[in-house]
């Protein structure tokens, strides 16, 4: 008989555990934010707005544009000023929270008493409309991209859990005076040749050799470092999770402690009394878009931003706001705390599927959650099953 | 009355989310069966250039015959989406092809005329273009680039009886899908043991890993490729890992790859996603060298890739900066027609070959129409083209080439600079 728990972990590695959860709870962050603009409409309008994703993308672009004018168009090292991230990301907020003004008034208000599939198909409409008539007025080529040029946070912090074997270190140390030996006497013989790529006899001997050096040593070096277990954290993306906190605790504030924030939990909890008790439900409705387009404009651009070589098309948020979506789902859609819980859960769920191997399901892991989310608990993790009058 | 208002709201979101994935799915659909022959890249069938008489299939339509005082040829480009740098390459490219053929009185006293679509990047876009060309009465297709749009057009042409040039489309398996289906480039069979050989020989590499993207039918068969040919040198591959077109953030499979702790890392995806796969690999601290094919033929891998893809190995075509007449004359025309700019990718030249292979034929045609014009294309020898000379007599559609490997340096010195040129050789 076959043992199964053997082959479940065969070719996983532990050791890459530590940084794998990391790795989601990095990427989670952005999905949680992006998840915050579903929950949100959703609580007050019972709208998925599934051009959410699209408000993303286009808060990409803000960031984009704002980076040209700082730093002019051309891909080349720059100077790099100190207000260039700040109002980069104050104008994707702003940009972004417009569009949701706009969506809202003149796509969803005109929809909200027709049946509410009809607000469905716009959404997907409107979707769908930013996807492809983007392409007609956005730059998609040659790929627009800024990480590389904006960002000045782009080494790691690198913390080791343990250490590496001494022993296999000390292996590792002692190959290497021999491959430098050997690269040496092949570099003194290079500056003989012609050509690097067709060596002589004697230049093939010494490359062969040194081949074989190096090759020995940085098995023994890879050996040694993969007996430590190490997290790597790159600083952009440290900050770019320090922001989405601070923004998160900035949501949780308005939504709690402000009278527009009880306005929108009772709109929430029940549009048209909220209504009949004075409340203006379009304003609040608008503030909801505000709120939510904000947040997921943040998100695009630090992920613009701090993400090494991102490029930015008009599907840049497809996928983001696909898995966004499900993560919404996951925690209970409509519920706050939900979406920051599943957007977490969502990106570690990502890092997992890969750590054990299966990266080619890396994407289908986010339906998978979807589907088995409604099959067993459709009102999601921190949802509550709520009575409705009919 | 009471009900459940979360249960049933939910089923009802259930159902209109599946909807809109449905929609959204339509592009991994088509492009799925894009990559439904992926899963033959590895049988021998796909040969080659191997001469044998080991048929591929005929086509079944009888073709479209010349009309009106014009002839015209269907071209095929991705003018729009990620591979619009090739796309206006080899659109260019076949332009100055036609132009020539024109100037100097057309054939038979007929002019050329180039009708042009846009495939968008995209398989099912690429599909509706060869359909709308083929309505409109083409004699032939030249295009595309990608195999995965070029498959569609294959398969479009395939019931109509129109023969297609394609330009760049090196998946080994794409000229078996029948006898109208011809390229000017190198296949990934050659390409796959040539980047092997290049990492294995002159690099001393010999553990590596392979990164792919499933999602296009070119990389699978190109990985496909190199692995073989990689581990019958005695290369190990210690990791392979896929990610989807469109994808951006790697790190999580990147963090699989360094615990491996490969010494080169072959990378068989097009240019926007390889460029950040690589500054995403540093950033990650993994050291490896980067090797890849000819999808990272375009400059604008240099600004996602940043500082991370320079001293990068590549395969292609062939080079600018080669000494031979047809590529200075080439090299003249293009420049005159786009303002001195230099073409920024091997695809200008194998559009222009492309668009010569048809021409060339159409001249040697007796009748104007579409069988006789695929007879003539299979008879092309010797052809003396920019990328080198090309025959398809007798090849399976797969002219024998040869390939260079380059190494990726910053623009201002050259971008590719040639390393070492390999002479066709056999890989099975």
């Amino acid at each position: 008989m076959i043992d199964v728990t053997s082959l479940l972990v065969a070719g996983i590695e532990f050791g890459s555990l530590p940084q794998q959860l990391l790795n989601g709870i990095l990427i989670g962050g952005v999905y949680a934010l992006i998840a915050l603009g579903y929950t949100m409409v959703y609580g007050v309008l019972r709208l998925i707005n599934f051009a959410h994703g699209e408000v993303y993308m286009l808060g990409a672009y803000t960031a984009l544009f704002v980076s040209w004018i700082i730093y002019g168009r051309a891909q080349d090292p720059v100077t790099v000023v100190w207000y260039a991230l700040p109002l980069m990301l104050l104008s994707a907020m702003t940009v972004c929270a417009l569009i949701g003004i706009v969506l809202e008034r003149f796509a969803y208000r005109p929809m909200r008493n027709q049946p509410r599939i009809a607000s469905l198909i716009t959404a997907i409409g409107l979707s769908l409309l930013l996807q492809y008539g983007g392409q007609l007025f956005l730059p998609v080529s040659p790929a627009p991209n800024i990480s590389g040029k904006v960002n000045p946070y782009r080494d790691n912090l690198t913390f080791y859990l343990t250490q590496p074997a001494p022993s296999l270190v000390r292996a590792a140390d002692a190959l290497k005076p021999e491959m430098d030996k050997a690269k040496a006497a092949l570099d003194e013989q290079l500056k003989l040749e012609k050509d690097e790529f067709n060596l002589s006899d004697t230049g093939l001997a010494l490359r062969k050799e040194f081949f074989e050096r190096q090759s020995a040593y940085n098995k023994a070096q890879g050996e040694a470092q993969s007996s430590a277990i190490s997290i790597t954290l790159p600083k952009g993306q440290l900050i770019m999770f320090t922001v989405t906190l601070i923004l998160m605790a900035i949501l949780r504030h308005i939504v709690l402690f402000t009278k527009s924030g009880r306005a929108m939990r009772a709109v929430s909890h029940d549009f048209d009394s909220a209504a009949l008790m004075g409340i203006n439900v379009n304003k609040i409705v608008t503030l909801t878009f505000v709120l939510g387009s904000a947040l997921a404009g943040a998100g695009a651009m630090m992920s613009a931003t701090f993400i090494s070589g991102v490029k930015i098309d008009t599907f840049f948020g497809l996928l983001p706001g696909v898995k966004a979506f499900v993560a919404a789902v996951l925690g209970g859609i409509g519920n706050i705390p939900g979406a920051v819980l599943g957007g977490i859960l969502m990106g570690v769920a990502e890092s997992l599927v890969v750590w054990a191997g299966y990266d080619q399901y890396k994407d289908a892991v986010a339906f998978l959650i979807l589907i088995v989310v409604l099959l067993f608990k459709p009102s999601g993790l921190l949802g509550s099953n709520k009575v409705e009058k009919v | 009355m009471k009900i459940e208002i979360k249960a049933s709201s939910l089923a009802a979101l259930a159902a209109t989310s599946l909807f809109s994935l449905s929609l959204v799915g339509c592009k991994s659909e088509a492009e799925k069966q894009g990559g439904s022959t992926g899963t033959t890249s590895g049988t021998a069938s796909g040969g080659g250039s191997a001469p044998s008489g080991v048929g591929r299939p005929a086509p079944t339509g009888t073709g479209n015959v010349q009309s009106g005082d014009t002839i015209k040829l269907g071209m095929i480009a991705s003018l729009t989406g990620d591979q619009k740098p090739w796309g206006d390459d080899s659109l260019a490219g076949a332009k100055i092809a036609v132009e020539e053929v024109n100037s100097a009185g057309g054939v038979n006293g007929k002019k050329i005329e180039l009708k042009i679509e846009d495939s968008a990047s995209k398989p099912e876009s690429a599909k509706t273009a060869a359909e709308k060309l083929l309505g409109e009465g083409v004699l032939a297709i030249i295009g595309e680039v990608s195999s995965g749009n070029t498959e569609q057009i294959a398969r479009a042409a395939f019931e109509r009886g129109v023969p297609v040039v394609a330009v760049g489309a090196t998946k080994t398996t794409l000229t078996d899908i029948g006898a109208h289906v011809f390229r000017v480039c190198y296949i990934d069979d050659f390409q796959g043991a040539v980047m092997a050989r290049f990492a294995f020989e002159e690099r001393g590499k010999k553990n590596m890993a392979i990164i792919t993207d499933k999602k296009q039918p070119y990389s699978q068969g190109l990985s496909e490729n190199f692995k073989s040919y990689y581990t019958k040198l005695g290369g190990q591959i210690v990791a392979e890992v896929s990610y989807q077109t469109g994808e951006t953030q790697f790190q999580n499979l990147l963090t699989e790859l360094k615990n491996k702790n490969p010494d080169g890392i072959f990378m068989s995806g097009y240019f926007p996603e390889v460029g950040p796969l690589a500054a995403q690999a540093r950033a990650a601290g993994i050291t490896a060298e980067f090797y890849g094919g000819d999808g990272w033929d375009s400059s604008q891998i240099l600004q996602s890739g940043g500082e991370a893809i320079i001293g990068s190995f590549m395969c292609n075509h062939y080079n600018n900066k080669e000494d031979r007449p047809e590529i200075a004359a080439f090299l003249e025309k293009f420049k005159a027609q786009s303002g001195g700019r230099e073409p920024g990718t091997t695809m200008a030249a194998l559009g222009y070959d492309a668009a010569k292979v048809a021409l060339e034929a159409l001249k040697r045609t007796t009748e104007l129409n579409s069988v006789n014009l695929m007879k003539e294309i299979e008879n092309t020898e010797n052809l003396s083209g920019v990328t080198g000379t090309i025959t398809l007599k007798g090849k399976n559609g797969n002219p024998p080439k040869r390939a260079l490997v380059v190494e990726i340096r910053p623009l201002n010195e050259g971008f590719q600079v040639f390393r070492k040129a390999y002479e066709y050789f056999e890989s099975k």
